[in-house]
């Protein structure tokens, strides 16, 4: 009795479907899989807070994308990440991001506490995807540079002659003036470079300087 | 080797020097660019420049078109090069300039070296349809993400940028890890991620289906040995006519290979 009950589950348990068949349904859940996975996986970064975190821009005050960069908004999805602004700064300014910035991977990024942009004006003539718009010197607008009060010693302290940013800028009496012997930033003019905070002697605890360049331009919304 | 054999693997001589003469310019150009600050010659694979004469990969541009929504006009001329390449002579680009092709086919020699066997076992895995959905769901994940994917995770633009920051930072990305993945694929099946995986080589292949450089056979010469199959890197049988469809990559092997000359390169 058992042995013909195994008898008759044997076919069973050794047939094989066609293999044509299997890899059509593989192939199809594989697809399918791929799409749900990356809807989720789309939805989760954009809702979740923890995770949106991880694809947050890696941009903030004193990193800065190159001169002529188009906003945030767009610039991970126009950037082709060929590294060729990169290549091509002499000062070793541009640095490209790894894949712990999520998809703003291999994306260019200038800390100009390290070393500052010098506004060579090269990265944007090689860029091949307009992601960094061919534009002059002082069209520059990297971000703005922003006077720390409590921390600048003009500012703070009585008789500190200290004028190294209003030295150092490349539009002294433009983006820089003084006012009775303290700098202060004229925001017209300010391409922000980061010269100014390159400069600054004053590192705060925060690893912030006493003037520091915020990324404002960089976080204005994109007109369709 | 005789004179003959020697003088027959004409094709993967002279494909092994195009490998590498690419190879060695995308490692000596960042070094160039930093030390020289020569940048006559720049980038890579993903965006080559030389001179005024700007390459872009069109995986990598249609990818920032799609998901920026913005056309830029160099970035079509740049893509102009590579796309008709890839109309007139296929997936060439694959088989004759692509980094990971050259260090496959290092390590296909040095694993030939090792295991003393002239063929690797090909074994097909999957089905070779793969690589089209490999294309549509790449770029389906793009578009939903809202940001190339291709762009910072395909393997010949990694070997590149790797080099450039081995050079220029003295450091190395994390993501470098995929060129790895990639050639131990390599190891374990026969260019598994070039047959199956590539969107880039889907793309090329798609562009290349009316390609002009076709290699064809003499059936009057065939003698029906199936070497050329198993010279295949791709494992496509060239004795049935394989080499007219979009997966071949016309890289020159079974051509070498065969020893009645039935197969040739046709324009």
């Amino acid at each position: 009795m058992l042995r013909m009950k195994l008898k008759k589950l044997k076919p069973a348990l050794t047939s094989r479907k066609d293999p044509r068949e299997e890899n059509g349904s593989t192939r199809r859940d594989l697809v399918k899989f791929l799409v749900a996975g990356a809807g989720w996986a789309a939805v989760a970064c954009r809702s979740h807070p923890a995770l949106s975190a991880g694809t947050a821009s890696p941009v903030k005050t004193n990193i800065l994308r190159p001169p002529g960069a188009v906003p945030e908004e767009i610039f991970p999805a126009k950037c082709i990440r060929c590294g060729r602004c990169v290549e091509v700064c002499p000062y070793e300014s541009i640095v490209p991001t790894d894949i712990r910035d999520t998809i703003y991977a291999g994306t260019p990024l200038i800390d100009v506490t390290k070393i500052p942009c010098y506004l060579c004006m090269k990265c944007v003539e090689v860029c091949p995807t307009g992601t960094l718009s061919r534009i002059s010197q002082q069209e520059t607008r990297m971000g703005l540079a922003v006077i720390d009060k409590h921390a600048c010693v003009t500012w703070n302290q009585e008789l500190a002659l200290c004028r190294t940013c209003y030295n150092v800028c490349p539009f002294k009496e433009k983006a820089i003036k003084l006012d009775q012997l303290r700098p202060v930033v004229i925001d017209k003019f300010c391409t922000g470079c980061g010269l100014c905070t390159h400069g600054c002697p004053i590192t705060q605890k925060s690893g912030k300087k006493a003037i520091n360049i915020e990324p404002i331009y960089s976080f204005k919304p994109v007109k369709w | 080797m005789t004179s003959r054999s020697a003088k027959k693997a004409f094709y993967g001589r002279f494909r092994l020097f195009c490998l590498a003469t690419a190879f060695c310019l995308i490692l000596v150009v960042p070094a160039l660019n930093k030390y020289l600050h020569f940048s006559f010659i720049q980038g890579w694979f993903q965006s080559l420049s030389i001179g005024h004469l700007w390459f872009v990969s069109p995986l990598e541009g249609i990818e920032s078109i799609l998901t920026s929504k913005t056309i830029y006009a160099p970035l079509l001329v740049g893509m102009l090069g590579p796309v008709l390449l890839a109309l007139l002579l296929g997936r060439v680009f694959c088989s004759w300039i692509c980094p990971i092709s050259f260090l496959s086919e290092l390590l296909d020699r040095f694993i030939r070296l090792v295991t003393r066997k002239r063929f690797r076992k090909q074994a097909s895995p999957l089905p070779r349809k793969l690589i089209w959905f490999a294309l549509l769901g790449e770029v389906i994940i793009t578009l939903i993400i809202g940001a190339p994917i291709f762009v910072f995770l395909s393997p010949p633009g990694l070997v590149g940028r790797e080099i450039m920051m081995a050079t220029l930072f003295h450091t190395l990305a994390i993501e470098g890890i995929i060129v790895v993945i990639v050639l131990l694929l390599h190891m374990a099946s026969r260019r598994l991620f070039c047959r199956y995986l590539c969107p880039l080589g889907a793309l090329l292949g798609i562009l290349g289906i009316k390609r002009r450089l076709i290699i064809t056979k003499d059936p009057e010469k065939c003698v029906e040995c199936s070497l050329c199959k198993k010279a295949c890197p791709l494992g496509l049988d060239p004795a049935t006519g394989e080499t007219t469809s979009a997966y071949c990559w016309n890289c020159g092997e079974c051509i070498d290979i065969c020893k009645t000359r039935a197969l040739t390169f046709r324009w």
